[in-house]
């Protein structure tokens, strides 16, 4: 058990977090059983009102979930140096084998919960509660997925022993492992940035269509989801090495570190970010098919799409700032 | 651009109903800056001892080999530097001489090192040393030697204060020098320094050496970086457990302020109500409300923090956190500031304040639009 | 301008303090008119007037508002709905005290998205209307009656509203100040504002500008009929 400052504060927001989620998640119970809009009874009232605090709870929960992601690779990273061998979050999370399911768990979840919080939004906009089953059948699936997140943090941080030698980066994304993360390092570096430069245009193109027509909602969270798997698979195969300025090192955490500007956090804030709207306007379509909804939907989607397209612009602007000012030069 | 207007008038509004309950607020700012006070102090005081330490011991050798006879530190004879040279993978070996000197006039222990680029005669002294000596470059600085002779050494440089901890009570002279003073025998050292070139073979080094030499204890440094960083951060996690006492002492009073709205406070949410306000609104001039309160209250908190750890010494604390105040009286923490402790901080206090007020927020929204006209 | 069809409000339903506010009330408000509710107090006037301003919905029964029916419709429509067509004016006046009569006047406009400086405007201008602008910046709870009501009206009009609905305005005013209540009823109403007012006073009642006057009595519309 390691009792670190910021792994208490990571542990009381995902105690929080839980807790929120499993609040929400009861309300949302209740109020689908009882739920019934044509009633004027008091009851109905009440019910309506609890729909706020779910919104209310779960807005702050998702929002913590979004900042205690980085949190946690902030607290990862700092705790590099009371492991043997570990040199960044890299090393530490594998200290555990909690640590890497636990970030791929976080990651989901944030994907999620932003997704949660836009169709709520539109909910919402109309007069008749359109998609409430929806969005509580939902809710009683994801607050499970938080609980777990929750504990899994604690059994990671009960199983942190500092006497463990762990790997550090250089070994785990190096080309000789065969984790998965170890097969991606090596992907050669120009096929890669041409698979990225692809991927980042092509969900440009179909954010800009979204935007101007509120079509092909669901062309563009599919190739958001792409993007995203594409700008994390860039990263390791040469982002990372351009600001390392080491054609070698393949770490997508030592971005995080002061060494490199904390670079990783804009990075890596911008493409959860780019991703969420981008797919926020494919799981917008189905809630087209509602009536009350039939007038409201686009207006959204194109909001959506609006954003995917500036948050992924910026986020390719950064690495492409991060890529001209390197002393490297791989392509 | 209505959207921020909007915001901006909220806000108004809230602030100047914050300002016509000043007493409640008031109350409820002072304890929970408090409550951030005093996380923040041990943050930051645990935060500095940590870099004090890797301050010190950035420029201490990666490996270090130390004689040992019946458990206690010997001189170390020249003859173990060529066995450990002849180890694959040490690339120099350095024989060290240091030691400490009690000085009966000020009363202290100072540190003295030495160094092949200083000239004999001549002495380096920290800032320690130079003030309770009232020492000057050129001063001629005497010393009573082992043997029971006076030295006189002049001071040729008062050392800069980086880290006031790493080199306050230092003083450093040449080899020759230093031998003379302790009488120290030719052909020893107090320890030994080895180079390994690639730092990552340190450990590997340091087990070949405590085989081939059983009497030698080799002390890796990184190891004693990593045990001081789990020592800090546990004892700074430990300090925290206690201080969530306070936590939820301070949510519980929060909880309750949020909960027991005066009648005064619920009827004026009642007109709002009333006249047109969403509950989204209602809930919107909290969060302004609460955002209000937990930015003043945070930063009164850590400002008073910071002043208290780096300005006042963190004097609250320092028997609690820190292992050597018994020798250092006078230990001023180098300020550092760091984001993740802000990050944290925000973590412990303002995240859990807003958790536990969110339900009463929500209770107090959702008074009835006609409330006001049923009386 | 609002119809109620066969409205019904129960509070406290199934609960031992239940308590049927209206019965059955079918019921028309005419435009750019001055319609008041007459009956003793507990006769369901004030019920009346929250779920014609949008305040609460019907047990049963349905709400109509320009043809738009808003009996189900989400309390945060409803808000927005009362903030757009309706300005209130309670029998308590409901000021905040503390408050500048400006800033009261302003509290209605906050959650809108017109501009400061265009709402600032507005209030200044209403309240110099009320004739109560050397009093602006006066903090409410040291106006007098007569004035204090002037602010409540004119926080009232801020987003100048399609219906102004007022509570018992002349329960605290003397008769003088009841008869220049009235006037500026007349002025609302030549503003082309349809104004409900709920009043057992018969300066209220008797004014020559009231165009239609609906008798409750136990939550019921009376017989008698103008």
């Amino acid at each position: 058990m390691i009792l670190h400052p910021g792994m208490l504060a990571l542990l009381a927001a995902s105690l929080i977090i839980a807790a929120m989620a499993l609040g929400g998640a009861g309300l949302g119970y209740q109020i689908l059983r009882r739920w019934d809009p044509t009633s004027g009874s008091e009851l109905q009232l009440i019910l309506e009102r609890r729909t706020t605090l779910v919104s209310t709870l779960l807005a702050w929960a998702f929002g913590l979930e979004f900042l205690s992601l980085f949190l946690f690779a902030g607290v990862a990273d700092s705790l590099h140096s009371q492991f043997v061998g570990a040199m960044c979050a890299a090393g530490v999370l594998n200290a555990s084998a909690t640590g890497y399911p636990l970030l791929i768990l976080k990651m989901a979840n944030v994907l999620l919960a932003g997704s949660w919080l836009i169709v709520n939004h539109a909910d919402t906009r109309a007069t008749d509660y359109p998609l409430i089953r929806a969005k509580y059948v939902t809710l009683l699936v994801a607050a499970p997925l938080l609980i777990a997140e929750a504990v899994l943090l604690v059994l990671f941080a009960g199983a942190l022993k500092p006497h463990v030698i762990t790997s550090c980066c250089g070994s785990l994304f190096s080309s000789q492992t065969e984790t998965m993360v170890g097969e991606m390092a090596p992907f050669p570096f120009r096929p890669m940035a041409i698979v990225f430069l692809v991927s980042l245009g092509a969900v440009l193109a179909a954010g800009w269509h979204t935007w101007k027509t509120a079509k092909g909602g669901i062309l563009l969270a599919l190739l958001s989801f792409a993007a995203f798997i594409v700008v994390l698979a860039s990263i390791l195969s040469w982002v990372g090495p351009y600001v390392y300025e080491l054609p070698t090192h393949h770490c997508p955490f030592c971005l995080l570190q002061r060494e490199y500007h904390f670079i990783g956090y804009p990075l890596y804030g911008l493409l959860f970010a780019a991703t969420v709207s981008g797919m926020g306007a494919g799981i917008l379509v189905p809630a087209k098919r509602k009536p009350s909804l039939k007038m409201i939907v686009p207006g959204l989607q194109r909001s959506c799409a609006a954003a995917s397209v500036v948050l992924y612009g910026l986020l390719f602007l950064l690495i492409a700032a991060l890529v001209a000012t390197s002393n490297l030069k791989l392509l | 651009m209505a959207l921020l207007e909007r915001q901006r008038r909220l806000l108004d509004f809230t602030l100047s109903s914050l300002l016509r309950r000043k007493g409640k607020n008031g109350a409820l700012v002072a304890v929970y800056a408090l409550t951030i006070f005093l996380l923040a102090s041990v943050l930051f005081f645990g935060e500095s001892l940590r870099r004090e330490a890797s301050i010190i011991l950035a420029d201490a050798p990666s490996l270090v080999v130390q004689r040992m006879m019946a458990g206690r530190h010997e001189l170390i004879p020249d003859s173990y530097a060529d066995q450990v040279r002849s180890i694959r993978g040490v690339r120099s070996v350095k024989p060290r001489l240091w030691g400490y000197y009690y000085d009966p006039l000020s009363g202290a222990n100072y540190t003295i090192v030495t160094s092949e680029e200083r000239k004999n005669g001549t002495i380096a002294i920290g800032s320690g040393v130079a003030s309770t000596r009232k020492l000057a470059v050129d001063d001629v600085l005497p010393l009573r030697a082992s043997k029971g002779d006076t030295m006189l050494f002049t001071v040729a440089e008062v050392l800069s204060e980086e880290s006031a901890l790493a080199s306050a009570d230092l003083m450093i002279v040449t080899p020759a020098d230093f031998r003379e003073f302790f009488a120290m025998p030719a052909g020893f050292a107090t320890d030994l320094i080895v180079d390994s070139g690639n730092p990552r073979e340190c450990s590997t080094i340091a087990e070949k050496i405590a085989i081939r030499l059983p009497d030698t204890r080799p002390i890796v440094r990184e190891e004693i970086l990593r045990t001081y960083d789990a020592i800090f951060g546990l004892r700074s996690g430990m300090v925290l457990a206690v201080l969530a006492c306070a936590v939820i002492a301070f949510l519980i009073f929060a909880w309750d302020k949020a909960t027991g709205l005066s009648a005064e406070e619920r009827a004026e949410i009642g007109i709002l109500k009333a006249v047109g306000w969403d509950t989204s609104d209602v809930l919107l001039m909290k969060f302004w409300e609460g955002t209000v309160i937990s930015v003043t209250a945070f930063l009164a908190g850590t400002a008073l923090a910071y002043a208290h750890v780096f300005l006042a010494g963190a004097s609250l604390f320092e028997p609690a956190l820190k292992g050597w105040s018994v020798i250092y009286p006078a230990f001023r923490p180098t300020p550092v500031f760091d984001p993740a402790q802000i990050v944290t901080i925000f973590f412990l206090t303002v995240v859990p304040y807003i958790a536990v007020t969110v339900v009463p927020v929500w209770r107090a929204a959702t008074i009835d639009p006609d409330a006001v006209m049923r009386t | 301008m609002i119809e109620l069809r066969d409205v019904t409000k129960i509070y406290n339903r199934s609960r031992a303090n239940e308590f049927v506010a209206l019965r059955n009330v079918s019921f028309g408000v005419p435009e750019r008119a001055v319609t008041v509710l007459k009956g003793p107090s507990g006769s369901g006037k004030t019920t009346l007037l929250t779920l014609m301003g949008a305040m609460a919905r019907p047990t049963s029964g349905r709400v109509l508002l320009s043809g738009r029916e808003i009996t189900s419709l989400p309390e945060r429509f409803l808000a927005g709905i009362r903030r757009s067509t309706f300005g209130f004016v309670f029998q308590q006046l409901n000021l905040i005290r503390g408050l500048s009569a400006l800033e009261n006047v302003l509290i209605p406009a906050y959650p809108t998205d017109a501009s400061y400086a265009s709402i600032r405007g507005r209030g200044r201008e209403l309240l110099a209307r009320m004739n109560v602008s050397h009093r602006e910046h006066e903090r409410v709870e040291r106006l007098s009656g007569g004035e204090a009501q002037r602010v409540a009206i004119a926080r009232a009009l801020i987003n100048d509203p399609q219906a102004v609905i007022a509570d018992e305005p002349t329960a605290h005013l003397d008769t003088k100040l009841s008869r220049e209540f009235m006037e500026i009823v007349a002025a609302m109403k030549q503003d082309g504002r349809t104004l409900i007012i709920a009043s057992h006073d018969p300066i209220v009642y008797e004014s020559p500008v009231v165009d239609a006057v609906l008798p409750l009595r136990d939550g019921m519309i009376a017989e008698e009929h103008r």
